[in-house]
Parts: C-alpha cells; sequence; structure tokens
C-alpha cells in the first residue's frame, strides 16, 4: 500500500470506539470447552454516498471467513436473514428479528468509497442485551479493505473472548506450486494476498520473519547455501551470512538484536548468534552432536533447539547467556523442530509417533505433552499464530504436502488453507501487523 | 516425475559448470572467523539454467556411497565404493570433487541437512585418509531437497540416502 495509505491505516485504524462503548460483562462471552460454536450474524455493509454495491459483502465475506476459521464461530446464514444493512445503531437495530432467527451476536456497519478513499465503519452487537459492545471506524484505501475486516475479526474475538485473534498478520511459506522449486510466498490465513516473493530456481528454506513483519530472513541455496533478508515490498535481498556449509534456520530474537542460526563447521552443526548484519556474536552450542533448529522463547533469555546429543534427536533449552543445557523432551526417539509460542507457555515440536511424523506440544519443562495431529501423513514445521491459539503446520495427509492449522490447545478444528498443485512446506505465521 | 528427475538431473549437472575457480582454503579457515564470508554470491542462482546431462547416479567416474537409514557411518560397501573412488582420483589428479550429502525425506528438513552434512564429511575425511590431497575436495549438503525418486520405499530412500561425487577439472 501506498505511503499515505498506510500512515492512514496506522493512525486511525481501529481507532476510536463509535459511540457507547462497551459494558465490561460481555468480554469472554465464549469461554469453556463446548462454546465453540457461538452463533454470529454479518449483515452486508450499507453503502454510503454512491459508494460501489460490490463492497458490502466482500468485507463481511472476509470477515465470516475468519471468524468461522477461527473455530469459535458459526456464522448464521445470511438467508435466514430478516432486516438488512440498515439501521445499523443500537438505537434502532429491531434485535428481535436477529434473536429469532439465532443469533447471539450481531455485526453492522457502513463504508463509503470516494475515489480511492475507503472509510468503513463496523459495530458488534449483543443481540440479547440489545446494545453495541464495540465499534471501529477504518480509514485507507481500497486496497485495504482485507485488512480492515481481518483488523475486526481480531477485536470481535477480543471482545467475545478476551483475545484478539490472529487474522491481521501474514503467513510465509515455500511452494512449488510454480515451477517445482520451492519459491518463497506470503499470504494471510485466508489465502488473500497471497505474493510470491521469490523466483529463484533454486532450493529456498526455512523462512523466519522480522519482528516488524516487514522482511524476512531465509537460507537460500546460490553457488553455495547462505543465509539472506528479503524486504518484502521491494523483494531486495541482502546476504547476511555466507560461510561454506549448512546455515539454516536463522530467526530474529523477540527484540530484533540477534539471529540464531545453526551453522555448519566441519560437518558438525551448531548455532551461532549473530548481529543483525551477519557479524558473529559467539558460537551458543558446542556438542559432540548435531544442534539445530534454534526457536527464541518470547522473553528473549533462552533457545530451544533440536539436538542429538544423547544419541536421537530431542529438544533442548539452553539461556542466551551460554550455561547449562536443559532437555525438554523425554519421550519419543526423534523430536525434532521446536517453536516457542508467543505467551512463552507452549513448545510446539515435531515427534515421530504413529509411524510418522506429529505435531505435538510441550510445556518448557517437559511436562503436559499433548499430541495434536494423529494423521497417516507428514505432519511437521509447526508455527504458532501470534495470539498462540492456533497453530500452522504442513501435513501430506491429502496426497500433496499442504498446509494446515489446527487449534493448539486441543488439536481440534484441523483446517486445510492452501490447495491446488504444487508442495507447500515451511509456515512461518508473523506477528500482528502494524 | 519425470520433470523432476530432469530438474534434479539438471541440477546436478549444473554444479559442475558453476563451482569452476570455486576454491576453498580449508586449511586456514575458520568456520566462525569474522561471520561474514569470503565468497560473494553472483546472481546466478539458476539450477535449471545449468544444463549438463550429468547422471544422476553413476554416469561420473566416480560412484556413490549410499548408507543406513539415519546414519553417517560407512558401511563395507562404501568403504570399498570409496576406495575405487580414490584411486581414480590419484590417476586423474587434475579433478577437484565436490562431495553432496544426500537423505531421504524421512526426518525433517534442516535435520537432514545436517545429516547430509556429515555424511559428505564422513566420505571426505575417508578419502583424505586414502590419500586424496584436501584441497581437493569440497563438500555440501542438500538434505532431502534433491531425491532421485520419491516412492515411499525402502529402495527409493536407500537410493536417496547417498553422497554423490561431482566431478570438475579433470
Amino acid at each position: 500500500m501506498r505511503r499515505w495509505e498506510s500512515a492512514a491505516i496506522g493512525a486511525l485504524l481501529g481507532a476510536f470506539a463509535v459511540i457507547h462503548p462497551a459494558a465490561a460483562q460481555v468480554r469472554g462471552t465464549i469461554f469453556g470447552p463446548g462454546l465453540r460454536n457461538y452463533p454470529i450474524a454479518i449483515a452486508p455493509l450499507a453503502a454510503r454516498e454512491g459508494s460501489p454495491a460490490d463492497l458490502a459483502t466482500k468485507f463481511t465475506d472476509i470477515l465470516g471467513r475468519d471468524l468461522t476459521l477461527s473455530g469459535q464461530f458459526r456464522i448464521v446464514d445470511r438467508e435466514a436473514h430478516i432486516e438488512e444493512a440498515e439501521p445499523y445503531t443500537a438505537d434502532a437495530i429491531n434485535f428481535p428479528n436477529w434473536s429469532v432467527i439465532g443469533a447471539l451476536a450481531l455485526v453492522k456497519g457502513w463504508y463509503s468509497l470516494s475515489g480511492d478513499t475507503l472509510s468503513v465503519e463496523v459495530r458488534l452487537f449483543d443481540v440479547y442485551q440489545r446494545r453495541q459492545i464495540v465499534g471501529k471506524r477504518y480509514n485507507g484505501g481500497v486496497g485495504d479493505l482485507r485488512r480492515m475486516a481481518h483488523r475486526f475479526a481480531d477485536e470481535i474475538m477480543a471482545q467475545l473472548t478476551g483475545e484478539r485473534g490472529p487474522f491481521d498478520s501474514r503467513i510465509a511459506f515455500l511452494s512449488a506450486r510454480g515451477k517445482g522449486f520451492k519459491e518463497l510466498y506470503v499470504m494471510s490465513l485466508d489465502g488473500g494476498d497471497t505474493k510470491q516473493l521469490t523466483n529463484h530456481r533454486t532450493i529456498n528454506l526455512s523462512p523466519a520473519w522480522s519482528n516488524d513483519v516487514r522482511s524476512l530472513l531465509y537460507t537460500s541455496y546460490r553457488r553455495r547455501p547462505a543465509l539472506f533478508s528479503i524486504d518484502l515490498t521491494s523483494s531486495r535481498e541482502k546476504p547476511i551470512w555466507q560461510k561454506a556449509g549448512v546455515n539454516v534456520g536463522g530467526c530474529y530474537s523477540p527484540d530484533g538484536s540477534m539471529i540464531a542460526l545453526a551453522v555448519e563447521n566441519d560437518g558438525n552443526t551448531d548455532i551461532v548468534l549473530l548481529r543483525p548484519d551477519g557479524q558473529l556474536i559467539r558460537r551458543l552450542t558446542d556438542s559432540y552432536g548435531q544442534d539445530l533448529s534454534p526457536t527464541w522463547s518470547p522473553d528473549g533469555t533462552q533457545i530451544a533447539f533440536t539436538s542429538d546429543r544423547s544419541g536421537r534427536p530431542q529438544i533442548y533449552v539452553v539461556g542466551v547467556g551460554g550455561g547449562e543445557v536443559q532437555r525438554v523432551t523425554s519421550s519419543g526417539n526423534e523430536n525434532t523442530s521446536a517453536t516457542w509460542s508467543p505467551d512463552g507457555k507452549r513448545i510446539a515440536y515435531v515427534g515421530r509417533a504413529g509411524g510418522t511424523l506429529n505435531i505435538f506440544t510441550t510445556d518448557p519443562e517437559g511436562a503436559d505433552v499433548r499430541q495434536l495431529t494423529q494423521s497417516s501423513g507428514k505432519n511437521e514445521e509447526p508455527s504458532w499464530s501470534p495470539d498462540s491459539r492456533y497453530i500452522v503446520f504442513s501435513s501430506t495427509r491429502t496426497g500433496r504436502q499442504k498446509l494446515f492449522v489446527v487449534d493448539a490447545a486441543t488439536g481440534a478444528s484441523q483446517v486445510q488453507l492452501t490447495v491446488g498443485d504444487g508442495d507447500d512446506s515451511s509456515p512461518a505465521w508473523s506477528r500482528w501487523l502494524q | 516425475m519425470r520433470m523432476r528427475l530432469l530438474v534434479a538431473v539438471a541440477f546436478v549437472g549444473l554444479v559442475a559448470f558453476n563451482s569452476v575457480g570455486c576454491s576453498t582454503n580449508k586449511g586456514a579457515e575458520d568456520a566462525y572467523g569474522g561471520g561474514l564470508g569470503e565468497e560473494g554470491v553472483g546472481g546466478g542462482g539458476s539450477l535449471d539454467a545449468r544444463r549438463a546431462g550429468h547422471g544422476a547416479d553413476s554416469s561420473g567416474p566416480l560412484k556413490d556411497v549410499t548408507f543406513d537409514y539415519d546414519s553417517s557411518e560407512l558401511r563395507e560397501d562404501g568403504r570399498l565404493t570409496l576406495r575405487e573412488n580414490a584411486a581414480w582420483l590419484q590417476s586423474n589428479t587434475g579433478a577437484t570433487v565436490e562431495v553432496e550429502g544426500h537423505c531421504d525425506d524421512r526426518g525433517t528438513v534442516e535435520y537432514n541437512l545436517a545429516l547430509g552434512a556429515k555424511r559428505a564429511r564422513v566420505v571426505k575425511d575417508y578419502l583424505v585418509a586414502l590419500g586424496v590431497a584436501d584441497q581437493r575436495l569440497t563438500t555440501i549438503s542438500y538434505g532431502e531437497e534433491l531425491p532421485l525418486c520419491y516412492d515411499q520405499t525402502e529402495s527409493c530412500w536407500q537410493r536417496n540416502r547417498r553422497a554423490h561425487f561431482v566431478v570438475r577439472g579433470e
């Protein structure tokens, strides 16, 4: 988006609640198991001032798809709606029109498109209490419509579950959907805004987001494998680490001051810490085994990683300042690909179970292990959503390698995210967009 | 499937073209000194831009060495192959070799990169022990990224668990 648009969005996105701010007791309505099909009706937005009519349902379609993907909501069938887009204020809406079709919550609003300037005002209502919970106005360009819908989906989840939703974010991944090579792509969770970032026609591996969601680290084989940073907007790259040998799994610390990377030294792989420009800070691990796939704790003080120093690959944790290495996983004989949840409470990883690879989570001490997938395919490469509710991963259960998303607490709602030709792999879920 | 095999073949061939003159001073190399690499990375990243009908496993003068699952240990058949390969190298002293480490696809991508690197290193060390000059050998790992076949069968997996030799400058 153009600079003035992003400034407008930055300044005004989610800026102000419109009239009658929510009473607190509505928050956290959807707590607890079993309350995962909260019925919400989404009316098309009213078009103002001669704006084109097609945006009315575009916004609500994206919103509805996000809320459905969340696994928490059931969207009331549009065919059942009695009332139309208007009226959209709490004093004028006939709430019985909505409670009679089973809705507990209701979304209504308006939009205005003039030239390229888009304004969207949406409100969330509690149908039984007959009042507005929250209202937001978004201003930007017409190209910002999708982000506005994702922002409001996150807001609805914040209001009704107590935790912001993950939809205003991006997933980077590798896909061979083009011409057989795994190139770098970025999309939003619903598959919209899909953009191909690279066309190197070589081996590309392990994308990892910068904290500002403006660039990605990844390994690419030019003459030799090297770690690069690629800018999302310009696709311009700069090399970060180019020493001969394996280098893979580069990822930024939570404050962006360091990169952890697994590098090879004479056939043995260790984890090193670099400055963002690639200068070596120090080697973090030094064992006879292979140490790889680092992941940072969200407070930046620890790194979990894979090591086969005990003979088989397991997950370990070490302080960023060095020191004692603690083993995390104690069951199974092949545990790899750890990734730390943004809220710090869980580590997801890949374990060999049931004859294939499956996604597990554990607390950082190795207790409370949960197996999330039981599929006959290979399930691997987990990455956490910014709200720590979901994990995106790759799975070969349908025959091709595709991306799936799963509820991280229970393993429920495993939804396929990508379709079509080619293998999709190595997903990386960003923080929320700014 | 055939397309991918062609890609794999073309890729293996191209390494021969693109690595000429790319020597690494192994003796003085400190893997962690400085942090920035001693080789520039050109724009030429295209695997399929380099064409050569390099045979995937045995059409070059040096034969592949295969490994057991999740292992980088040389078997007796591997050591035998390496003695033959070393003999060839002793008779063709102008040749340099890139030793590639490959894996089957059953582990994770990153783990297989590390395993491939170990396999390449083990093979290189053995060739050096057999008298091949260290400076003639470089190593690279492709992990599970360049399989010879895709079947989920032991015979295919065994083919993929290999060290492969790309000869240059004969």
